[in-house]
């Protein structure tokens, strides 16, 4: 059966370069939620405007319910795809309020019966009652781009694309409307592509994560994949939240560092005995333990509220984040000793 | 087959026209010239270019003086009636500088009003070897100065409302005196508006006629109108044409060059803190008021009262005149040439928009030199190219001659004004446009806007102010224009402009009176509301 939605080959291209290469993945059914996450100026918008048909494809295809809407042959018209794009800008029409902007929204498939969504639930779910009777430029960046999406959504579309769609939203307010928001989509049952560099966002929003590095397509997975078992070091090194160490692979389930011991797990991909390999330690691969014969430097801490990152120094000055719950019962100070729990046990060993 | 794209198209026809002029004088350079241009050449040529380059320099000076002086006050300081000067000065668009020569001469001349006004006051005397003359370079340069420096006040007024206080508080912070902050600090943040300003005033100053042939100085445009009229020799008035072109694009360059690298950003959204005007007391207060006031009366109430004093002694110039056809007349052209102005204007800045394609944007900069090129020069290299075609192409194909329908018609008059104001319509609309984020006629497609849909529904409501403001403008460029109208007019055809003229050429400075009046009175109309959209435009 066909996916709902596809990109087949595609080089993503803008003013002449190439952003992104022979990129290929796809939506299996409606009503899913895809992530794509990568650093600033990597390509991410240009692949969400070549979508919606304001940037033309030279090579492959892009396929929505079946119907190819660009190729290098083919290319329909913006206004014909019955896709939606959220500006990260404000993209309001500047000569009318924003209850009229968003208005607009309800215009474009006004007939369409099964997505039904009421203005005041929009408004109310985005918070933006406040502001209906305003004009564009009397409002905030958060709140046009909130705007934004309302006008989106009420609009129906076959395929919703957000680009950066809470950027500008304060901290406070994020939490709820990404719940919120995931809520309704899901109600809704609107496809939907989100691009974000913020990757706890795209965790949490997407069934599916797509990361975009070096002009390239590197992972496409669920979230739990990406985070845990990354499928490549740039992958490693753009989520940047482990360490990788060098170690040597002792037996199908074990492996052994100089200085933290044996290590034992599940490796991810098989390695043959004796290798030397290069093991992801993530913060919460490692346990804490007073009493525990292996302790390291304390040389730096971070509070996160929930929970502290200690990055500790090992004798041949490597660098190891460690999480602690933040009710922990003591707190270590930098220069102090640090005992890390042994034997070590990762449920997924990644390894390079 | 590939669908032609009917805004790419329609964009490409319409600069291509408006250059077509340019193109014809560059190509006449190289043309076969008669003996005049060898008589000139060796005779009068240096001093048309000596006079051309002196009046431009004192009138720079001066609307440089008068312009930002005013702009500053007005700005940065509250005075009696401060407010009021806001847009009071910029009435002294009304007058054009051939109407302020009239004044300035009716008033010095021998026995003129100021003698009468000092007879009145001290009874018989011989005052006519006391008041001065004011003629010759004086005279234009007073003249063109008064009537010109609100292009620098209106762009240098707008550049310091946008300064922000946090430039000013730095200013203070550094211990930087008033006079030190602004020479230092608020006149260099200004410097794009300032040139832009002086730009216009240089374009004006070497494309002016009426006032520079009424005192008798002989500059370049002087010089392609009489090469023109009285030798009929077009290939020399295109020559000189070239020259003043040359003229204007170096000031252009220089000032592009003399920029180098440094940037003018003016923070209008983040961290943009609205200035506290500063409250003057005492002497200073005086002056500021004295200033401005002087330069309201000298630049608007003292032609307004010169032309009703005449209209008031002289009623029977009044009766002479058919003020209604004249009122049509002008009224006719300039609202008819701003509509098809900004109808064109408009497709074709939409189709810079929406194809975004090189050609188009280099065709678009080249087109919007036609503000430069002085009206007499247009109107030449329009006849020239009209004789052209028709010598060329109309006649060799069998077909009657068109010079009739172009050469001294309305419709050629349209299309030479066309040609003049297609970069204030041009440059009008495209800084609406900039307003309006690319991404909102993305959204409109999103939302399932055809182009033509989003040009209508999205485009037009939200530029409806700029185009209005923009027909006034253009409207009142069209009433005060002489060289156009008057060598492309037809026959029996007259504007308040022509008829001013004319009695002035014909010594009759008394019956150039009541035109001239009516003239600054409809222009004032036309300045007073397009004031009201200046000021708003410029957060008051």
């Amino acid at each position: 059966m066909d996916n709902f939605f596809e990109v087949k080959n595609v080089d993503f291209i803008i003013d002449g370069k190439t952003k992104v290469k022979n990129m290929s993945f796809s939506i299996e059914k409606e009503g899913d939620i895809v992530c794509l996450l990568g650093p600033s100026g990597i390509g991410k918008t240009t692949i969400l405007r070549a979508i919606a048909g304001l940037q033309k494809i030279k090579n492959g295809h892009i396929k929505l319910k079946g119907k190819v809407l660009a190729s290098d042959e083919i290319n329909i018209e913006p206004e014909n795809r019955n896709i939606s794009l959220a500006f990260q800008e404000n993209s309001l029409f500047p000569h009318y309020t924003v209850e009229k902007n968003i208005l607009l929204g309800l215009e474009k498939n006004a007939d369409n019966k099964d997505k039904q969504i009421s203005f005041k639930e929009i408004v109310d779910i985005l918070d933006i009652s406040q502001i209906l009777n305003q004009y564009p430029h009397q409002i905030s960046a958060g709140e046009a781009q909130r705007a934004s999406l309302a006008r989106s959504l009420l609009s129906k579309p076959d395929l919703l694309l957000l680009d950066e769609p809470l950027s500008n939203v304060d901290q406070s307010h994020k939490e709820d409307i990404q719940e919120k928001l995931k809520k309704m989509l899901s109600k809704l049952k609107i496809t939907t592509i989100i691009v974000t560099h913020d990757s706890y966002e795209a965790f949490y929003l997407g069934s599916k994560c797509g990361i975009i590095l070096n002009n390239q397509l590197k992972q496409y997975d669920d979230p739990y994949n990406v985070y845990h078992l990354p499928n490549s070091i740039e992958v490693v090194n753009f989520l940047n939240r482990g360490i990788l160490i060098p170690a040597k692979v002792t037996s199908p389930k074990s492996l052994e560092n100089e200085e933290l011991g044996t290590i034992t797990g599940n490796f991810v991909k098989p390695f043959p005995l004796g290798a030397d390999v290069k093991l992801l330690i993530q913060p919460e691969d490692l346990e804490h333990d007073d009493k525990s014969n292996l302790q390291l430097e304390v040389v730096d801490r971070k509070f996160r509220g929930t929970n502290f990152i200690y990055t500790l120094k090992t004798f041949k000055n490597l660098l190891i984040p460690v999480f602690v719950h933040s009710h922990h019962i003591h707190q270590h100070d930098v220069q102090e000793k640090f005992g890390i729990k042994r034997p070590i046990h990762i449920e997924h060993l990644v390894c390079f | 087959m590939k669908k032609i794209n009917f805004w790419y198209l329609s964009s490409f026809l319409i600069s291509f026209v408006v250059i077509i002029p340019i193109i014809t004088v560059g190509i006449s350079f190289f043309e076969e010239t008669s003996n005049y241009y060898k008589i000139l050449k060796d005779t009068f040529l240096v001093e048309y270019i000596l006079n051309s380059l002196t009046l431009l320099l004192l009138v720079l000076i001066f609307t440089f003086i008068i312009g930002t002086g005013t702009a500053y006050l007005v700005s940065f300081f509250k005075f009696p009636l401060s407010d009021f000067f806001k847009w009071a000065l910029i009435l002294s668009f009304a007058v054009p500088p051939y109407i302020y020569a009239y004044s300035l001469t009716a008033f010095f001349e021998n026995y003129g009003i100021a003698y009468t006004i000092l007879t009145n006051l001290f009874g018989e005397g011989e005052y006519n070897k006391i008041i001065p003359k004011v003629n010759g370079m004086f005279g234009a340069t007073l003249s063109m100065t008064f009537s010109l420096f609100a292009y620098v006040f209106i762009l240098s007024r707008a550049s310091f409302l946008y300064q922000s206080q946090n430039l000013i508080d730095l200013g203070k912070n550094l211990g930087f005196s008033r006079f030190k902050s602004f020479f230092n600090i608020i006149l260099p943040a200004a410097r794009p508006a300032i040139v832009a300003g002086l730009s216009l005033v240089a374009m004006e100053t070497l494309a002016e006629f009426g006032a520079v042939d009424f005192f008798s100085i002989n500059t370049l445009t002087t010089g392609i109108y009489n090469s023109w009229i009285a030798f009929d020799d077009l290939a020399f008035a295109n020559r000189i044409a070239s020259l003043l072109l040359l003229f204007i694009f170096s000031l252009f360059i220089i000032e592009n060059l003399s920029r180098k690298k440094a940037k003018y950003h003016f923070n209008i959204k983040g961290g943009f803190k609205q200035k506290e005007k500063t409250k003057l007391f005492g002497y200073k207060s005086f002056l500021a008021f004295i200033f401005c006031f002087f330069i309201f009366f000298m630049s608007f109430l003292f032609p307004l009262s010169q032309m009703l004093y005449w209209t008031i002694k002289f009623p029977e110039n009044l009766l002479d005149l058919q003020i209604i056809t004249l009122l049509l007349n002008t009224l006719y052209l300039a609202l008819l040439s701003s509509f098809v102005l900004i109808i064109f204007s408009l497709i074709s800045n939409y189709g810079n928009r929406v194809t975004n394609n090189k050609i188009l944007n280099i065709l678009s900069t080249l087109s919007i030199s036609g503000y430069a090129i002085p009206g007499v020069i247009l109107a030449v290299a329009f006849i020239t190219f009209i004789a052209w075609f028709d010598n060329t192409i109309v006649k060799s194909l069998g077909f009657l001659s068109i010079k009739k329908v172009f050469i001294g018609s309305i419709l050629g008059l349209v299309i030479v004004y066309f040609i003049r104001f297609y970069s204030l319509a041009f440059n009008g609309i495209k800084s609406g446009y900039e307003k309006i984020n690319i991404a909102v006629d993305e959204s409109a497609y999103l939302l399932g806007y055809s182009k033509r849909k989003t040009f209508t529904n999205i485009h037009i409501p939200f530029l409806r102010n700029s185009l209005l403001f923009i027909i006034i403008l253009i409207s009142l460029e069209i009433i005060r224009e002489l060289p156009i109208t008057l060598i492309l007019r037809p026959f029996n055809f007259e504007t308040f402009a022509t008829t001013a003229y004319i009695s002035a050429s014909e010594d009759l400075l008394e019956a150039a009176a009541v035109p001239s009046l009516f003239l600054i009175l409809i222009a004032s109309f036309f300045i007073i509301i397009a004031s009201k959209y200046i000021l708003r435009e410029n957060n008051g």
